[in-house]
């Protein structure tokens, strides 16, 4: 089995936002939510990077330690998943996770947050695959469609890379020896170790 | 030792980055290495990457909202550790063994029981309205320790029991209670305390009452104390009004995240808002076990307002001979003459 893995080369990525747009427009994902953002260093200085960051997938999740009602499970491919029908939009995930990126449709007095959404590296959720609801929930399952994320598939400059994390390293390390430069992999310790173990597939929660 | 001194690091580093100041404004340079470098070296980054790895840097994104610009927040896996680790442990075991105690206690001993025949005749110990107060307060108070325990253990404790449809329901539903029960709480405190503070203030012979808290479980001695007894007080004050004001304080700051407290903000506050809930639940226990089936009797003062003389006199002899002598009116205020007196069982 693969494991599924983000990579954003900064060297190439050119801050068009065009990740971020096709994220939104191909899970309809609601106003407010944020799946994907593009984080620019050195904004108009020399030294400017940009970077696009979503969930990251992580080998140990903290979103998944935290949860009060264990609404997290891990697919075969390393893909981290949630169940909206669990979530208790408490907003733990959001304080423990290092790339921001739990999302909530509101910020409401007395707690009301709403269900968690967040990036699915386009793998919807425990309902059927490409079922109504799970598109409703999650968003499209492009996994299950035999494609790869839409925002890395979108991307112009093939800076954000999602696919077979062994397969997505070779891409970027002949980018690296070819170019010379740039073999900063940003996110990759934190997400993906080290010393972090390998991911371990949990089932989906029976609910 | 090193774990614990891990720990410290970690709840400092939480304290520095609980300070907005630290944080730098949003897209500001921070200095131009990189500028310098690129002279030199056009293709070394790497002052760019030494501060992308910096921890809390706002940078620019068109993405709205709060902290959007961060990159990376370590200050969450130390959140994780402290949470899942010390709090969830040390915190679920210490309820443990106050619950072992109290019944190690309750075994041994069995409840507390004057030496002399109740007299029959009913004094008036609390008002109405104080016991409308306190029945609030302690309603609010279990179910916000119910919800509370639900939410830290429940994944532990209960949810292998009931499974994942029926947690998610109850879950839910506890979270919510919690969050506006919470206020409800307050407020019945605020309510409570002034009505009862003259009485808590602290005298000489409570220090007294410390020193034989425990001749007086174990082998039932008498120890003289005013209206409410040393032990009394320091729940009021270091509970009713401590623990109350932090958990309240923090509680507020959590339950509101329309005011876009940053991640750090919300990850301190939880934690001191955990440790003093599950401080107030640990001398809460106490307190419930005193006034229900540890003393004889305690229960009839909250519920009806009266306790008989000899409980009176035996349990808080200072107060008794204060109402005896006429040195005080009724409990907290007026009791008419003539009022109907409550029943005996």
């Amino acid at each position: 089995m693969a494991r599924m893995k983000f990579l954003c080369d900064a060297e190439r990525c050119i801050e068009c936002n065009g990740c971020v747009t096709a994220c939104k427009s191909e899970h309809e994902v609601p106003w407010g939510v944020n799946r994907r953002r593009v984080v620019t260093i050195n904004d108009g200085v020399p030294g400017e990077k940009s970077i696009s960051v979503a969930c990251m997938h992580c080998s140990d999740a903290p979103c998944m330690a935290v949860c009060p009602v264990d609404c997290f499970y891990r697919t075969d491919d390393g893909v981290v998943l949630h169940d909206k029908d669990l979530c208790i939009g408490c907003g733990y995930c959001f304080y423990a996770c290092p790339f921001g990126a739990p999302q909530f449709p509101q910020a409401g007095a007395f707690g009301l947050r709403g269900k968690m959404d967040k990036c699915t590296f386009c793998n919807g959720g425990p309902e059927k695959d490409r079922s109504a609801e799970e598109f409703q929930k999650y968003g499209r399952n492009r996994l299950a469609e035999g494609k790869l994320p839409a925002c890395a598939e979108m991307c112009s400059t093939k800076a954000l890379l999602g696919g077979d994390g062994d397969v997505i390293a070779d891409i970027y390390r002949e980018r690296v020896f070819k170019r010379g430069k740039g073999s900063e992999v940003w996110g990759w310790g934190t997400a993906y170790g080290p010393g972090k173990p390998a991911a371990a597939p949990s089932p989906a929660p029976k609910s | 030792m090193p774990k614990l001194i891990r720990l410290t690091r970690w709840a400092l580093a939480a304290l520095v980055f609980a300070f907005p100041a630290a944080a730098p404004a949003q897209g500001k340079p921070a200095d131009n290495t990189q500028a310098e470098r690129q002279q030199t070296q056009p293709y070394n980054n790497a002052p760019v990457w030494r501060e992308v790895r910096k921890e809390g840097q706002e940078y620019v994104t068109t993405v709205k909202g709060r902290e959007t610009g961060v990159l990376v927040q370590s200050a969450g896996e130390t959140w994780r550790q402290i949470r899942n680790g010390p709090v969830t442990v040390w915190g679920g075991f210490a309820i443990l063994i106050v619950v072992a105690v109290l019944a190690g206690i309750y075994f041994s001993f069995g409840p507390l029981k004057t030496h002399d025949k109740p007299t029959g005749r009913l004094m008036p110990r609390f008002t109405q309205f104080e016991r409308w107060a306190h029945w609030t307060s302690a309603i609010s108070f279990c179910v916000l320790a119910v919800s509370g325990l639900v939410m830290l253990f429940g994944k532990h404790v209960l949810l292998p029991v009931t499974g994942y449809t029926l947690f998610g329901w109850l879950a839910s539903l506890l979270k919510n209670l919690h969050n506006f029960v919470g206020p409800v709480f307050l407020l019945s405190v605020i309510v409570m305390v002034p009505n009862l503070v003259r009485d808590n203030l602290p005298k000489s012979y409570d220090f007294n009452w410390f020193a034989k808290a425990w001749a007086m479980f174990a082998r039932n001695e008498h120890v003289p104390s005013g209206r409410f007894n040393g032990g009394e007080k320091a729940w009021f004050w270091g509970c009713v009004v401590g623990l109350t004001l932090l958990s309240a304080v923090t509680g507020l700051i959590l339950l509101f995240p329309n005011f876009d407290q940053t991640r750090a903000t919300m990850q301190l506050t939880w934690i001191f808002h955990a440790i003093s809930a599950l401080l107030f639940m640990l001398v809460a226990l106490g307190h419930i076990y005193v006034g229900t089936i540890g003393v004889e009797d305690a229960y009839q003062a909250m519920r009806s307002g009266y306790v008989d003389e000899t409980w009176a006199k035996e349990h808080h002899e200072y107060w008794y001979n204060e109402m005896k002598s006429g040195a005080r009116s009724a409990a907290g205020g007026a009791v008419p003459a003539g009022a109907p007196r409550a029943e005996r069982k």
